[in-house]
């Protein structure tokens, strides 16, 4: 397939989704079964053009391909901003995730959303959002990315926000529009600085400049920070990771889409495409951050009860993961572990709202509306009732775990081979990997207390139990094909070696070297990781199995009381419970001051100012005003301020009565006009 | 070139005459009442004649022995024309105002007037240019008073018939003397032969010539040309005011273009700045006069009308006042801001004139108390509305914003002698937000908000998204216009 | 009688004639004469130039042109007077005048 057949394709992945929204969004209701139809179709043919891309991609099977294209946007002389599409292995994989878990989630909703009032609106925004994210994916300079990356935060507002009715979905999709604006910031600032140091914004162009140093040192570092701001937010790191628990208040599929595998994957992609342009003190940066987001979000998921608070924290925890990598220099394994992680935990999104669905129905039957149909400790013993559900989500959560055979493992493994050789030859980073291995343990520990006390053990709610069903086949569908694709061997063909992640994959997305003077090549990099391969297999394999027996043993065998240590590790069960009491504390630390802060500045406005200031030269101003009274009101607002619009409608309505509508009067002035101008130019 | 080689390069013209032949052809034999029919074979005659436009490509030559140019810049111009009058059939289609008229032979006259617009936008000898001018001028008058029982439009035909009259006669007069100082009638020649005057006739010079810019200022309705404009425009159907407000004035700012440019600009006109320093005319200074009274007369009278039509028409004054911005400087960058504004010009004040065709029809009537509650009562209408209030005003990011801003661009970059007329430019265009955002006001402030939700049909939906897309759309990438434009800068220019 | 003066004399002559009918003439067929007579003092103008410039035949063309869109203008004009006359009953151009502010 040529490179311009591929711009046409991606032409067509970026607008059909568009299409469907615009025609969705001005005549959804009134289109059979509300428009749906029209968002499926326009995403399956989305899909078809990504796998026919990959398929091509797989064919030629060329590790360097590479193919832009641009068009200028804006052109006045010497200001000129060109816009475009960059098309390589990298974005065709991506595409295919993005299309993939878009028509899973379209298929999903059918039976999920059912009977929604905004039915056809809510197929609109995932139309929208699936045009946006493409169009991050697709972008070949900072202008555009921008741009879609807006959208995003815009598409993803309004879907979190989709039952607006309940306060706290509205809540919840103000505060992500608001934390994702705070990383914005960073990331415009960023984007300026890279634009007025190189006078461009396409990535090639960037990268070439960083390389011949025309910006370099702190400032590079400065703008790799605050580009990676951007990332920060979208992709929920620690300290804005505040959002993303909360955006469950939008539908599940919705979560799943974006909110698991492509919208917040965003900014692991954006800090991906822009590696070349990190300092390795920018790289530092971004490997604590993430790795202090991994254990710490693991650390919250432990305690959390909400089936799809476990999943959000989980995903903010392997979000970490991926910046981790980027940050150790070992990106091709974050973007692997992006690529993974959005199949495994789109499907435990689905098989949450699976169960939840479920859980929703038989309620609704027993016509309890107080029970919470989210929480874990309603749950246990689904797994006869809903074995489709559970097979698969154990399936994912084997996955996601780290256990060889799947996928999860491949990518994982990678990751931690990175941060192992990094801290090799740093000794002082030597807490990036045990960030990496302990977040490892956790991970499957409170995975498999998900799976646990969701699918085994006794039913806590008898009554509920016996009306729990399997859900319909559109919702049971996509667990199965993304529970599929959570094995090792699609990512490893030709190769069938569970415990290497030696594959197309490897192959056909190859490390490029960073572009700052001085950094190590990519070279080294797969090197030292080939180095600690095996020590890393060795350990996270038991590391995995040491939490997955924990988790049996406290809540299969009941051997170790969850209860007993959840009080005597009491400060710390609470500090997990409460989210380490971010909110509280940024409400506290942040808004509040804030909020006092105009308080005391409207006080010294207001009631110092105004009251002491003012009405202290009261009297005085007073009789000054009374003598400047008269001069002011009928001169200066009589004649000038109210006299300027009066004036100006005087002028019209005098102007007006010109047109008489006596056709010779006009004939006449025209004549004027002619002897006006002639008499004006002969003197 | 000849008679006979000018035949294919004159292709647009023929299909353009072939359609109006089929179109008064099936008017005939049609049954009476459904004269509408005739409208299918004139929108595919005109998209037959968009693409011959298209399709004749030439490098800038003369036609018919120098009485037409054939460039660039007359297509331009000609697709321009073509594109309003294919959206103002569709408009008719629409309006209830033909109700009991035969409506067949209407469009027969709108080709007619196409035919002659496409003479105008390509004339470059005198006979051509009064004769264009007459054409449409003749057309529009009938077309003005199309609704024969309806007092109003009989009065406004009346109107301009009289004073389109007065007005060619004023500019023929000075057609004469401009061939009694040169003998003759072609451009050109006129151009080489008015460097050679002496200043003797530096007075029959100026007459002659402010006759005829009297005859374009009545075409584009500059001050103090314009009075006709307000009530002709009441007075006629609505698609037709919209019509007049787009495409004749497209055609008048392609002929004054050339006359100004290739008879009184110095070379190889375009290229270069400066009038004749030999004639002493102060174009300049008088071009920039009317630019700004006119500008400013039609935003100071706009802000006082009660029917929105009305407003509009003042409004389309008003433009035309800024796009007579760019004329002083003669300067390339002039040309091309015309150009452009010419472009955004058409979406957005044809999407108002339909906005207001169909508010007409649902609400009875075309004054501001009709438009009240609008904006939710029919939400598509109100935005779309809004859209194109906006970029009348030249608010950021639609196309009247682009159009402006070229237009500025040009004047300030042609040195601080233009830099008044920006800063009339620039306090008209405050002005201009007062009237225009009344309508968005009452559309959605004013009225009591009804539950009742009105949405227009299919067909009208289409059209309003076909005129407020482009609206956004070229505000945000303009890019596509802007090739179009530098594309179609060019001239047929004899040294 | 034979030199050009004196065909421009009658040539403007004949032009103020016209403008002054327009202006104030109150019938609407007297105000077309006047616009007709504006046209023929172009015309002449056109023909005497011709003539007396020693110039090839693009005046006389002119005038020819003129003459024959004067024509469709009349017509067209009167049909017009003729429609506004069936509707108000007049042809007092200064009856027309609901439009207009």
């Amino acid at each position: 397939m040529t490179g311009d057949m591929l711009i046409n394709y991606a032409l067509g992945i970026l607008f059909f989704p568009l299409i469907s929204f615009i025609i969705l969004i001005f005549v959804g209701k009134r289109l059979p079964r509300q428009g749906d139809v029209v968002g499926i179709g326009t995403i399956i043919l989305t899909l078809i053009l990504s796998l026919a891309m990959f398929g091509s991609m797989l064919l030629s099977h060329d590790p360097g391909f590479r193919h832009e294209a641009s068009f200028t946007w804006i052109d006045l002389g010497d200001f000129e901003i060109r816009l475009g599409f960059l098309i390589d292995n990298i974005t065709i994989i991506m595409l295919l995730v993005v299309s993939l878990i878009s028509t899973m989630t379209h298929i999903f909703s059918t039976k999920y959303m059912e009977g929604d009032i905004r039915y056809s609106r809510y197929y609109a925004y995932l139309g929208l959002f699936t045009f946006s994210m493409n169009g991050i994916v697709l972008a070949n300079n900072l202008v555009s990315l921008y741009i879609f990356w807006e959208l995003v935060g815009v598409s993803s507002y309004l879907l979190i926000g989709h039952w607006f009715e309940k306060d706290s979905a509205a809540d919840a999709s103000k505060k992500a529009f608001l934390t994702n604006r705070v990383g914005d910031i960073g990331f415009f600032i960023g984007l300026m600085l890279v634009f007025t140091a190189l006078g461009t914004f396409n990535y090639a162009e960037v990268f070439e400049g960083v390389a011949k140093g025309a910006i370099s040192g702190t400032l590079l570092t400065f703008a790799g920070i605050g580009l990676f701001m951007g990332a920060v937010g979208k992709s929920s790191q620690f300290p804005l990771h505040i959002w993303l628990p909360d955006a469950m208040e939008g539908p599940t599929p919705v979560s799943a889409l974006m909110h698991a595998a492509t919208m917040v994957a965003a900014g692991v992609y954006l800090s991906v495409r822009l590696f070349p342009l990190f300092t390795p003190e920018a790289l530092l940066f971004i490997a604590y951050t993430g790795g202090f987001t991994a254990i710490f979000a693991a650390t919250i998921a432990i305690t959390q009860n909400d089936i799809k608070k476990v999943l959000a924290y989980s995903t903010i925890s392997q979000l970490g993961y991926m910046i981790l990598a980027v940050g150790t220099g070992a990106y091709v394994a974050g973007f692997f572990h992006l690529v993974t992680h959005a199949m495994f935990k789109a499907c435990l999104f689905y098989g949450s709202g699976s169960v939840i669905h479920a859980m929703h129905h038989a309620l609704h039957n027993l016509k309890d509306h107080d029970t919470d149909p989210q929480d874990m400790r309603n749950m246990g013993g689904f797994k006869s009732k809903m074995p489709i559900t559970y097979w698969t989500m154990l399936v994912a959560t084997l996955a996601i775990s780290g256990v060889p055979l799947f996928s999860g493992f491949l990518s994982k493994d990678a990751i931690l081979a990175g941060t192992l050789s990094f801290a090799s030859h740093h000794p002082q980073h030597f807490l990036l990997p045990v960030f990496g291995f302990s977040a490892a343990l956790i991970t499957a520990f409170y995975m498999f207390r998900l799976i646990f006390m969701t699918f085994h053990n006794q039913p806590k709610l008898p009554n509920v139990y016996s009306d729990i069903h399997e859900s319909p086949k559109p919702m049971v569908f996509p667990l199965i094909l993304l529970s599929s694709l959570s094995v090792f061997i699609f990512y490893t063909l030709p190769y069938f070696n569970p415990l290497s992640d030696h594959g197309w994959f490897m192959e056909l997305i190859k490390a490029k070297d960073s572009m700052v003077p001085g950094s190590p090549s990519a070279h080294d990099i797969a090197e030292g990781m080939h180095h600690s391969h095996t020590l890393t297999m060795i350990l996270s394999i038991l590391v995995a199995s040491l939490g997955i027996l924990l988790s049996w043993a406290v809540y299969i065998k009941n051997s170790v009381s969850a209860d007993n240590w959840s009080k005597r590790l009491d400060l710390y069960y609470n500090l997990s419970l409460n989210k380490y009491y971010f909110d509280e504390n940024y409400n506290k630390y942040l808004y509040q001051p804030f909020l006092r802060l105009a308080n005391r500045v409207s006080y010294i406005d207001w009631d110092l100012y105004d009251k002491y200031f003012i009405n202290g030269f009261g009297h005085i101003t007073k009789w000054l005003s009374s003598v400047t009274g008269r001069i002011d009101y009928d001169g200066l607002d009589q004649t000038i301020v109210d006299g300027l619009g009066r004036s100006m409608g005087k002028a019209g309505s005098s102007l007006k009565e010109i047109q008489t509508g006596r056709l010779q009067n006009y004939m006449l002035f025209a004549l004027f006009g002619v002897i006006i101008i002639i008499i004006f130019q002969s003197f | 070139m000849n008679n006979l080689l000018s035949i294919s390069l004159f292709l647009p013209e023929l299909v353009l005459t072939a359609t109006i032949i089929i179109a008064i052809i099936v008017d005939i034999f049609s049954v009476s009442n459904r004269t509408s029919k005739v409208s299918n074979y004139v929108i595919i005659g005109l998209l037959a004649t968009l693409a011959a436009v298209f399709l004749t490509n030439h490098s800038p030559t003369t036609l018919f022995m120098d009485s037409l140019a054939f460039d660039p810049f007359a297509s331009f111009i000609k697709s321009v024309v073509l594109v309003a009058t294919l959206l103002i059939i569709i408009f008719t289609r629409y309006s209830n105002e033909f109700k009991g008229y035969h409506t067949g032979e209407y469009y027969a006259l709108l080709c007619i007037m196409v035919f002659g617009m496409f003479l105008m936008a390509s004339a470059i000898d005198l006979i051509t240019v009064y004769l264009s001018i007459e054409v449409v001028s003749l057309m529009s008058f009938i077309l003005a008073g199309y609704l024969k029982n309806n007092p109003r439009s009989n009065e406004a035909s009346l109107k301009y018939v009289i004073y389109g009259a007065f007005s060619s006669g004023i500019m023929l007069y000075g057609l004469s003397i401009i061939f009694g100082l040169t003998g003759t009638t072609k451009f050109f020649a006129i151009r080489d032969a008015i460097t050679t005057l002496d200043s003797s006739s530096n007075l029959a010079l100026t007459l002659s010539t402010v006759f005829v810019l009297a005859g374009f200022g009545y075409k584009i309705s500059a001050v103090p040309f314009h009075f006709w404009t307000p009530d002709v425009y009441e007075g006629s159907p609505t698609p037709i005011t919209a019509y007049l407000s787009v495409a004749p004035k497209a055609a008048g700012f392609a002929l004054m273009i050339r006359f100004f440019n290739q008879v009184f600009v110095d070379g190889d006109s375009l290229s270069t700045l400066g009038w004749y320093a030999d004639v002493s005319f102060a174009w300049p200074e008088i071009l920039g006069v009317i630019s700004v009274v006119t500008m400013t007369m039609g935003n100071l009278v706009a802000i006082q009308q009660n029917s929105v039509k009305r407003m509009l028409a003042y409004s389309s004054i008003a433009h035309a006042g800024y796009m007579l911005m760019a004329f002083p400087t003669i300067s390339s960058e002039g040309v091309f801001a015309v150009m452009i504004y010419l472009v955004m010009y058409l979406f957005m004040n044809l999407g108002a004139f339909f906005v207001l065709i169909y508010v007409a029809q649902k609400q009875g009537g075309e004054n501001f108390e009709h438009f009240s509650g609008l904006g939710w009562r029919m939400p598509i209408v109100g935005i779309v509305m809004t859209i194109f209030m906006f970029s009348l005003t030249g608010l950021p990011p639609t196309v009247g914003f682009i159009g402006k801003f070229y237009l500025f661009v040009a004047v300030i970059n042609a040195g601080s002698a233009f830099y008044w007329i920006a800063f009339f430019g620039a306090i008209n265009t405050v002005v201009s937000l007062y009237f225009y955002m009344r309508v968005v006001k009452t559309m959605y402030l004013d009225g009591n908000p009804s539950e009742e939700i009105i949405v227009p049909p299919l067909s009208v939906t289409l059209i309003l998204l076909v005129l407020a897309v482009p609206s956004v759309f070229f505000g945000i990438y303009w890019t596509p216009i802007l090739n179009w434009v530098n594309n179609s800068l060019l001239f047929f220019v004899q040294i | 009688m034979d030199n050009l003066q004196t065909y421009l004399y009658i040539s403007a002559i004949l032009f103020s004639l016209g403008l002054y009918g327009v202006i104030t003439r109150r019938n609407g067929i007297a105000v077309l004469m006047g616009v007709e007579l504006i046209l023929n003092s172009a015309n002449i103008n056109f023909v005497a130039f011709a003539r007396f410039g020693g110039m090839n035949f693009s005046g006389q063309v002119f005038a020819l042109f003129v003459i024959i869109m004067a024509a469709a203008e009349a017509a067209v004009a009167l049909a017009i007077i003729i429609n506004v006359f069936n509707n108000l009953d007049t042809v007092n151009i200064d009856d027309a005048r609901e439009l207009k502010l």
